[in-house]
């Protein structure tokens, strides 16, 4: 009873009525990204009674998110967004199943965390996730609802529904490094995202019911300022569609702009989470932080391969751990992460959080 | 032939224009890329898409179209 009142704007639809909205609980979306584009479709998509809904995003709230990523408030800043959205959209909807991933998408975890939902909203900044969702979605036939966005324009198309085109079908080769400004270089108006969010979540939406015109094959392109909207027709590219399915795993591509995997914050760990620490400081360098045991910058990459434990890498800032970071990471080590923070920071967390 | 150009996102500020008209023929879409490009040799370093009458065609396609869009991938978020 409760719930035909909660949902009777959409049950007193004759397109959705009581066997739709049952249609909307049954659903599970995986969100990945909530930030500009996440926000708005994940407010939009638990207030309609999506049953199950995945938020991933490795990132932190920092005040420059809040002019458009408009779940979060000032009492957000330095957490986690995944978890900080978990705790907005639960007092929305406590009916809807929130599972939160608050770290990134990579080659290792997407098909363990893509495999458990029908549809993912893509809501990254960056291309190499973006590639990363689309082959995924291929190779275990999800539909992927891709919106992207730079300054005032938007676009929004459906990729796999019903064995439709996919994004490598649009852009068969990803960008080079530099081609594309990237997310912190360009503004944008904060409205935007909002706009082409809602469209992800409208996309989502009408899969699940199966209404109306899918943009599948079809490339929406929203201009807010000359309000010139654009539908463009696309067709399938098999040979790309064969070349991912016949390799059955995802090719990985370059670019790794703003893909912020490689670092984390202490907002993102949980206390008994087992890491191994490395110091790439100096040995003089204070203050130590001895309780963690930390291995020093010398240690030879053979020990730490295969490692299945996460290695955070930390220094005084963060500079010389990110630097590190990235010669592991061109070594093929994938778990190993740089701390935001600097050691005095992690000094403190570790007396407040470890015992 | 006259064909309208509109240009989108960053390739307004790769071309200077939102849109222009060309009079020129080319046999392909492909022709018109390579003529673009030797125009704005900015667009050099954008791998974007054309499509004509409103469908996106590759490179090879003869070019019949009188509305020519040119599409960058966007990666914001």
């Amino acid at each position: 009873m409760i719930m035909e009142t909660r949902y009777q704007r959409h049950i007193q639809l004759s397109e959705v009525g009581p066997a739709g909205q049952e249609k909307i609980k049954k659903a599970k979306v995986l969100i990945i990204g909530a930030g500009g584009l996440g926000c708005p479709a994940l407010q939009y998509l638990t207030a309609a009674g999506v049953g199950t809904l995945g938020i991933m995003d490795p990132d932190i709230v920092s005040i420059s998110n809040l002019q458009r990523q408009i779940l979060f408030n000032e009492n957000d800043l330095g957490k986690n967004k995944a978890l900080s959205a978990q705790k907005h959209l639960h007092t929305l909807n406590a009916d809807v199943k929130l599972f939160t991933f608050p770290f990134a998408l990579t080659h290792e975890n997407a098909k363990q965390y893509i495999s458990d939902f029908d549809i993912v909203i893509d809501g990254t900044d960056n291309f190499y996730t973006r590639y990363l969702i689309s082959d995924l979605c291929i190779l275990l036939n999800k539909v992927m609802i891709y919106g992207s966005l730079y300054k005032f324009e938007g676009q929004v198309s459906v990729f796999n529904y019903h064995n439709g085109p996919s994004y490598r079908c649009l852009f068969p080769s990803p960008p080079q490094v530099g081609e594309i400004p990237n997310c912190s270089e360009i503004g944008v108006l904060g409205v935007v995202p909002g706009i082409i969010g809602v469209y992800q979540a409208t996309e989502a939406i009408k899969v699940i019911l199966g209404l109306g015109e899918i943009l599948s094959g079809k490339l929406l392109c929203v201009n807010l300022l000359s309000h010139q909207n654009t539908l463009l027709d696309f067709e399938k590219n098999q040979k790309e569609i064969d070349q991912i399915k016949k390799q059955g795993k995802v090719i990985p591509i370059k670019n790794r702009d703003c893909f912020i995997d490689f670092e984390v914050s202490l907002a993102q760990l949980s206390s008994d989470e087992k890491i191994k620490w490395i110091d790439v400081r100096e040995q003089d360098e204070l203050p130590r932080v001895s309780h963690l045991n930390p291995l020093s910058h010398s240690v030879s990459f053979d020990s730490i391969v295969g490692s299945k434990q996460k290695i955070i890498a930390f220094c005084q800032t963060g500079t010389r751990s990110k630097a590190f970071v990235k010669k592991m990471k061109n070594k093929g080590i994938e778990n190993c992460f740089s701390l935001k923070e600097g050691a005095a920071q992690l000094h403190e967390w570790v007396q407040k959080n470890v015992k | 032939m006259e064909m309208k150009l509109r240009y989108f996102g960053q390739l307004q500020e790769a071309t200077g224009k939102k849109e222009e008209v060309l009079t020129e023929a080319f046999e392909t879409l492909g022709n018109l890329r390579n003529f673009l490009v030797k125009r704005y040799p900015e667009l050099n370093h954008v791998n974007f898409k054309i499509a004509q009458d409103n469908k996106i065609d590759s490179d090879s396609s003869p070019l019949s179209g009188n509305l020519i869009d040119l599409l960058p991938p966007f990666s914001g978020g």
